[in-house]
């Protein structure tokens, strides 16, 4: 909501109270988009929320320096930023394309800013730059890395060593290079603060011994996740230790084959003091029976994610999700098949989030019979009335079923349907998929990100124009017929901040259509599309406030590059707007045109 | 050896491998034999083979997404002389597409690396009846392994452009060399019989040579971790101990292949 636009010419009296009244005021304002709104009113408003602001959120670390958000923002105490992007995740950037935290940490240090909490979201962090973070900021508390890469375990270990008021270690699926040192150990024993520790994507051993000391000595732990190096009898003492505070647990350990009957005892007495738990997340390398040891809490769960626990039988999945009346959150595999979605749609009235992975992606036999199709999902739509946020990966879909959701379910936010095979039509009707997701988009109001997937034509890149009004991420693959379709979804969704398309027909004529549009967003991205070369330098000459990066097949692409036929379709292309210009810590695979 | 069909000797050894009774297709309509008729033939077209595997699109689930896509077009049994409704007995029927998306897609599902791991880790646990039964030991690494039994290793064996896969037992073999002769006998035969009906020679040449990278193809595997690894840079005995699945890819693929599954993995263990 923009309340600058709210405001009438009146709020000239409010500039009559002292400047810390009014930062008082903004104090209330949390979000950023509305802060950045405050900002705009006047000029008094904007230096008095410039020195107030606490938090700052920026989605494309290349966007603006780190100098520059320093001169505007002094007082910044909490960090997000993000890095690669989105297909990173699938393997389609180059792995040194960027994304690098340390010049920022070394902005940070060198403007005396009093950091406190850092997110970082596909950034590449080395250890040094862990290092200087654990030595430049005394008050540092809280440090996220969510699908980063490029540091070690010694990284972490000066993270423990030097941060003397940690209170949040957590790391999310990342590539941590293990080097099974001893970083727990370098928590001193002085570090009491501790509320939030998760490595477990860590892979490899870590110290036991340490680690049941530091949660002993860690009175405030709330959120515990180990990984697949802990096992049962351990998680159970570590268990005991925080029991009564802890609210969220990440479970996964070795399983030779059955556990000793006394670990298990222990776990069990354990898990039935955990009496505010309502986060269950882990599983990866652990069998039915730690699963079924759990069901005696299940039914304080507000969010469970089983989505790593490939060894647990569809059978028991459904057992267990049956038990959990409260949950909101939801993340499964597919394991649990459509009877297991219409356990949970009895089940689980509560359910806000719900996202169904694909268990066997190497099954060429197609054994597992019980992956879900669209009996599943229409069951949730029926069942769940709360159900605001999906991501479904299927075998199969109709357009009958996406309709009868639409109807079922018309407040979604996001709407991420994967049908596995690539172009796949309706397997009841052979038509394409267009009706099916038109009707999505057209009931739901407020939908913000939308993936789409199986046959489509432009006609479900109309439809998403006309109706997706607020739609603000969009992600596109092997869809579309014509230019059109690109030229719909740009034209019709004003709010769109995040367009990626790989493997569809779109081409110069859709890219080049309305340069300023990239202005209101914050990222387009095309692969194996129609673009040529030629196209994306005439895009870079009349739009000098963007980056347009190529990204080259041969990485050691860009001298060639030159002299390549303009004519030539570009494998990748990423563009953004910034306002710091062409970066300069670009790969030889990357041409910034 | 000659191409498949007609040589009803080698060819009874690819039958020996489809499990009699074994479901291929979801409920018969009104079949009481129809375990018989799931039996792969090589007789010409009877009568009996006719009628309902054809089409029908609403009783058949989608398999392999490679043979939905090939199917229409090089049955392996096929020796050019029969009507493809003969061959659907393992195949299902053609899907239309517009744009078919070739082989393995980079990057596709769109699922995080972290998530791949672990299904394939998964699977082949579930899937591979021997290492089940191995003592599962920690290394000094730390890192988990299983210790095969000694009564057989079987991994799955999957060939470019072949339909079909093959199970090999890897503990029946003691060196690279071995290994190499014996996926290239497993193979050729059904290699011989597509390039027959594509128009190619039939000839019988060593297809594979993993060592030198000589041949038209090489081999390479996935690995306890689920990385896409080239065979031969270990000592055998640490392949075989970390090995979960073999694959053999045109030589020519070796780079792209490399680069698209697991640069970022690759690069960060160096």
């Amino acid at each position: 909501m923009n309340r600058a636009t709210k405001l009438r010419p009146s709020t000239s009296e409010m500039n009559y109270f002292p400047d810390e009244v009014i930062e008082h005021i903004f104090d209330f304002v949390a979000s950023h988009r509305d802060r950045n709104s405050i900002s705009l009113v006047n000029k008094s408003w904007h230096k008095i929320e410039r020195y107030s602001r606490r938090q700052v959120f920026i989605g494309n670390c290349y966007a603006i320096s780190p100098e520059r958000l320093i001169r505007r923002f002094p007082c910044l105490r909490s960090l997000t930023l993000k890095g690669k992007p989105h297909f990173a995740d699938f393997n389609l950037v180059p792995h040194e394309w960027g994304g690098f935290l340390h010049p920022w940490i070394d902005a940070l240090a060198k403007g005396r800013v009093k950091l406190e909490e850092l997110r970082l979201k596909r950034m590449v962090v080395s250890d040094e730059s862990l290092e200087l973070l654990s030595r430049s900021f005394v008050g540092f508390k809280s440090l996220v890395l969510v699908s980063c890469d490029g540091f070690t375990t010694d990284g972490l270990a000066s993270i423990a060593a030097n941060c003397r008021n940690l209170r949040e270690l957590d790391l999310q699926e990342n590539e941590i290079d293990d080097h099974r040192g001893q970083w727990l150990n370098c928590f001193p024993d002085t570090c009491t603060t501790l509320v939030s520790l998760n490595f477990a994507c860590l892979k490899g051993e870590i110290n036991l011994s340490a680690l049941e000391r530091l949660v002993a000595r860690s009175p405030n732990l709330k959120s515990l996740k180990v990984n697949r190096a802990v096992p049962l009898d351990a998680l159970a003492r570590l268990m005991s230790c925080c029991a009564s505070q802890l609210v969220d647990l990440g479970v996964g350990c070795y399983e030779n084959n059955e556990p000793e009957p006394e670990s298990f005892a222990k776990l069990l007495f354990a898990i039935a003091k955990c009496t505010s738990l309502r986060s269950l997340s882990g599983f990866s390398e652990v069998g039915q029976l730690c699963l079924t040891a759990f069901i005696p809490i299940s039914a304080n769960l507000t969010s469970l994610n089983l989505s790593y626990a490939a060894e647990i039988q569809g059978n028991h999945l459904i057992k267990f999700v049956h038990f959990c009346k409260r949950l909101q959150r939801l993340w499964i595999l597919d394991s649990i098949g459509d009877k297991g979605l219409e356990v949970v749609a009895s089940s689980c009235k509560e359910l806000q989030e719900l996202r169904v992975f694909p268990s066997d992606l190497h099954d060429e036999e197609d054994n597992n019979n019980t992956a879900v199709t669209e009996v599943g999902l229409v069951a949730i739509s029926a069942g769940c009335p709360k159900l605001h946020s999906i991501l479904y990966f299927c075998k199969q879909m109709t357009n009958a079923a996406l309709i009868t959701v639409a109807k079922n379910c018309p407040n979604f936010i996001r709407f991420r349907l994967c049908i596995l095979e690539p172009n796949k039509p309706d397997h009841i009707t052979s038509q394409s998929l267009d009706e099916g997701f038109g009707a999505i988009v057209q009931a739901c109001k407020g939908l913000r990100r939308l993936s789409v997937s199986g046959l489509l034509t432009d006609k479900v890149f109309l439809y998403i124009g006309m109706y997706a009004e607020q739609l603000e991420m969009l992600s596109i693959a092997f869809a579309g017929d014509t230019d059109k379709g690109m030229l719909d979804v740009l034209n019709g969704c004003k709010k769109l901040r995040k367009l990626e398309i790989r493997d569809s027909p779109f081409g110069n004529a859709a890219l080049l259509a309305d340069v300023g549009k990239y202005e209101t967003m914050r990222s387009l991205w095309m692969s194996s599309c129609e673009v040529t070369l030629g196209g994306c330098k005439r895009l870079a000459r009349n739009a000098p406030w963007l980056n347009v990066e190529i990204i080259n097949e041969n990485e050691s692409g860009r001298m060639e590059r030159n002299e390549e036929d303009e004519r030539e379709k570009v494998d990748r292309l990423y563009l953004y707007r910034t306002v710091v210009g062409t970066r300069k810590d670009a790969p030889p695979c990357v041409t910034i045109l | 050896m000659e191409s498949c069909p007609r040589n009803r000797e080698t060819c009874p050894k690819l039958l020996d491998l489809i499990p009699r009774g074994r479901k291929w297709h979801q409920e018969e309509k009104n079949n009481t034999d129809h375990e018989h008729k799931l039996e792969l033939r090589l007789a010409p077209p009877g009568g009996d083979e006719e009628d309902h595997y054809a089409v029908n699109k609403k009783n058949i689930e989608t398999r392999n997404n490679n043979i939905v896509k090939e199917a229409e077009d090089k049955p392996i049994f096929n020796g050019g002389n029969h009507s493809s409704a003969s061959n659907k007995t393992i195949y299902t029927p053609h899907i239309s597409h517009k744009r078919t998306a070739p082989g393995p897609v980079v990057g596709w599902p769109p699922v995080r690396s972290f998530r791949k791991n672990l299904a394939s880790t998964s699977s082949s646990k579930l899937g591979n009846e021997s290492s089940l039964g191995g003592q599962v030991n920690k290394n000094s690494d730390g890192e988990k392994q299983v210790q095969p039994k000694r009564e057989g290793m079987f991994v799955k064996i999957n060939m470019d452009s072949v339909l079909i896969g093959r199970k090999i037992d890897l503990n029946a073999y003691n060196s690279y060399k071995q290994l190499s002769f014996a996926v290239d006998k497993l193979f050729r035969g059904l290699l011989a019989a597509q390039r027959e009906n594509s128009g190619g020679e039939g000839e019988e040449k060593p297809i594979i040579n993993s060592l030198d990278g000589k041949g038209e193809f090489t081999l390479t595997y996935e690995d306890n971790e689920g990385d896409k690894m080239l065979v031969g840079d270990v000592p055998w005995h640490m392949f075989i101990s970390s090995v979960k699945r073999l694959r053999v890819i045109k030589s020519s693929e070796i780079s792209s292949a490399l680069r698209f599954g697991c640069s970022k993995q690759q690069k960060l263990r160096t």
